[in-house]
């Protein structure tokens, strides 16, 4: 066995710059992808990551039928049973966000429009999406004001200005109808025209006694302590509730488009370093083909006196294997000092490109994801394609005629 | 003397040509102990084929080739790897040798396939290596060997071993004269030190009379078979 180790190890330094190229073209390959990847996962995460904090947080406790069927009547009661099943995780739990929201009429005199009234508390509301840092005029009200926040787009349809009275009429708890009458106090700003459109802010305790639901919630949306525990919580939670009135939805349960939006890219990605990966491994063939022609008629010897195929193909085999293993092992120095220096010093976005970003609330800087998994899928798949060129280098050995590979 | 090969009306027919070739034509041929063979004959007579035939490289169209009183003729592919390894050992014209192992790795190279205890290979592959006078080269790889060192060393790989006989094709075939004299000369000492049966081809007028036995084959017929008296 030491033998075929050594055998292998020699051969594959008799035509070194063969070797040397071959081995660069899986490093090249192998860097490629690993950075195309970092840098398209740190991407994705950034996005993720801001969707979540501006829609539905990483976790929420709702009432056992808002999710098929979102309206009031589906409000969760915030009550002792909740309570203390928070209290009983709070070493998962970093802070928790309650939200109630409908849609309503918001009026000015003669003029309507549709308005997505959400009762908040701004001090936990801010943690998670700082709308405080918004405002285009006036002020963010505290827990005890009475006043509404509302989107400028809603705002300059409806003529408000800060100081005018906003009325709202919409339908509350239990089909109860919705009144009520709000001064507006202060103008935020969205980038997303349907948000900016419609947004209407209540503190919490109004907007509760505005759609008559004392004490509901539609969202109570929980931060994790370990963004990646979170399933291990939502189970948690929902053992500790009772599942005829409440659940516990994970934002990949709130927001399945954008896990298939993910998987998308994720696809997509994936098929970009496939492409490189195919080129390597035909450079690969090639070059093994190459020495396998030319070593025919030593093959054809060293079969005449008593070498097994087996041992040969395994010789033939090794060799290919440790091209890949060298290609890897200086992919893995090269790349790892790259996706480090882009961690460190992002990729700007500047100009309209940075504009467009901003407008989704995100910063045009992405860092790039350092992520052993990245580093190890791709070493796999280089592994693996040359693990299928290997077998076939054995085939081809165990295909030779030896009296024709000896005698030519 | 303990016969060492023996073949029974061996015959050989390429069909994969034009007009069918008989290379061997029933060879009734038995080799003692410690023989040292030339097996002549004009280029196309059939000494390739024999060898190859004997040396369980070729299968026969017909008849026995009986070694150890097992007939190799019927021996499966697999089988014969272990038993080349064991019984024979080859020197082939050129290209013998493994070109990234030294002289001394490649005279042990068949003892490591054996699987001998390293000591003993060790040893035995530096006195072969003395014994064809390249003891200053042993840790030498082939592209730094000249063609007769190259066979020299081929010569003391095929013995190192000690099969039952060594086969040999036209080994001076690509040496000058000088070099195919030193390596027959090499070759004849061997075969009366370690009396292992030597069986080598040629169609070079210069090496022939170093052979004690020589078989002249003509048109894949055995034509002549002589014996002489050498020291
Ligand atoms: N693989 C083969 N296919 C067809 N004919 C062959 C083959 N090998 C040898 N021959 C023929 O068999 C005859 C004997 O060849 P060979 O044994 O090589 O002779 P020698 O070694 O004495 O020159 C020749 O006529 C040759 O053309
Ligand atoms: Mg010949």
């Amino acid at each position: 066995m030491r033998i075929l180790l050594t055998l292998a190890w020699r051969n594959l330094w008799r035509n070194k710059r063969r070797t040397l190229i071959t081995v660069s073209s899986v490093l090249f390959a192998y860097v490629l992808a690993t950075a195309l990847l970092s840098f398209a996962k740190g991407f994705q995460q950034q996005m993720t990551e801001t969707l979540i904090r501006q829609e539905t947080g990483y976790l929420q406790i709702q009432d056992a039928l808002y999710f098929d069927e979102p309206s009031l009547d589906h409000t969760l009661a915030y009550e002792e049973e909740v309570k203390e099943a928070l209290a009983a995780l709070d070493d998962e739990i970093s802070y928790v966000v309650p939200r109630i929201s409908g849609f309503s009429l918001a009026a000015k005199e003669m003029s309507t429009r549709p308005a997505m009234v959400t009762g908040i508390l701004p001090e936990q509301e801010n943690k998670i999406r700082n709308l405080s840092g918004n405002m285009v005029s006036g002020e963010m009200f505290g827990a005890d004001d009475d006043y509404a926040v509302i989107a400028s787009g809603l705002a300059d349809m409806l003529e408000l200005g800060i100081g005018d009275t906003l009325i709202l009429i919409g339908q509350g708890y239990q089909a109860l109808t919705a009144t009520g009458m709000f001064k507006v106090g202060g103008i935020i700003e969205f980038q997303l025209p349907e948000q900016n459109n419609t947004a209407v802010f209540l503190p919490l305790k109004k907007a509760q006694w505005y759609f008559a639901a004392d004490n509901r919630l539609t969202n109570l949306i929980i931060m994790p302590a370990d963004t990646d525990r979170i399933d291990y919580l939502a189970g948690a939670l929902r053992n500790r509730l009772d599942d005829e009135w409440y659940t516990a939805k994970t934002w990949r349960e709130l927001m399945p488009d954008m896990v298939g939006l993910m998987e998308m890219q994720d696809t997509v990605y994936t098929g970009i370093t496939w492409i490189f990966y195919v080129i390597v491994g035909f450079g690969i063939f090639g070059t093994i083909l190459t020495m396998l022609y030319e070593r025919m008629q030593e093959f054809g010897i060293l079969l005449s006196i008593g070498m097994k195929r087996f041992q040969l193909g395994l010789i033939a085999f090794i060799e290919t294997i440790l091209i890949c293993l060298l290609g890897i092992a200086g992919g893995i120095l090269a790349a790892l000092p790259i996706v480090y220096f882009f961690q460190i010093f992002p990729v700007e976005f500047t100009g309209e490109m940075a504009d467009y970003i901003l407008r989704f609330g995100m910063e045009p800087v992405f860092p790039f994801l350092i992520d052993k998994q990245i580093f190890f899928n791709q070493a796999y798949t280089v592994f693996g394609i040359t693990l299928l060129i290997g077998l076939y280098t054995m085939r081809k050995i165990y295909a030779v005629n030896i009296l024709e590979a000896a005698q030519n | 003397m303990q016969t060492v090969i023996k073949t029974e009306g061996l015959s050989k027919t390429y069909t994969n040509t034009a007009v069918p070739v008989h290379a061997l034509k029933d060879v009734n041929l038995e080799f003692k102990e410690g023989e040292f063979t030339a097996i002549v004959g004009p280029s196309g007579s059939g000494k390739t084929t024999f060898l190859n035939v004997i040396g369980g490289l070729d299968k026969p169209t017909k008849g026995k080739v009986v070694i150890d009183d097992i007939d190799i003729a019927t021996m499966k592919e697999s089988k014969l790897f272990d038993f080349r390894m064991r019984h024979i050992g080859f020197v082939f014209q050129a290209y013998n040798l493994i070109p990234v192992l030294t002289a001394v790795e490649n005279v042990s190279f068949i003892m490591l396939l054996q699987k001998r205890p390293k000591k003993e290979m060790e040893q035995r592959a530096k006195e072969m290596l003395e014994q064809v006078g390249l003891s200053d080269k042993l840790n030498t790889r082939p592209a730094q060997l000249s063609g007769g060192q190259q066979q020299r060393v081929a010569v003391a790989r095929a013995l190192a071993s000690r099969p039952d006989f060594v086969l040999a094709d036209e080994p001076t075939a690509n040496l000058d004269t000088e070099s195919a004299f030193n390596l027959l000369d090499i070759m004849a000492r061997l075969n009366k030190e370690e009396n292992i049966t030597l069986i080598f081809s040629t169609h070079d007028q210069r090496v022939i009379d170093r052979a004690r036995r020589v078989i002249t084959l003509v048109d894949g017929a055995v034509d002549k078979d002589e014996h002489f008296e050498r020291n």
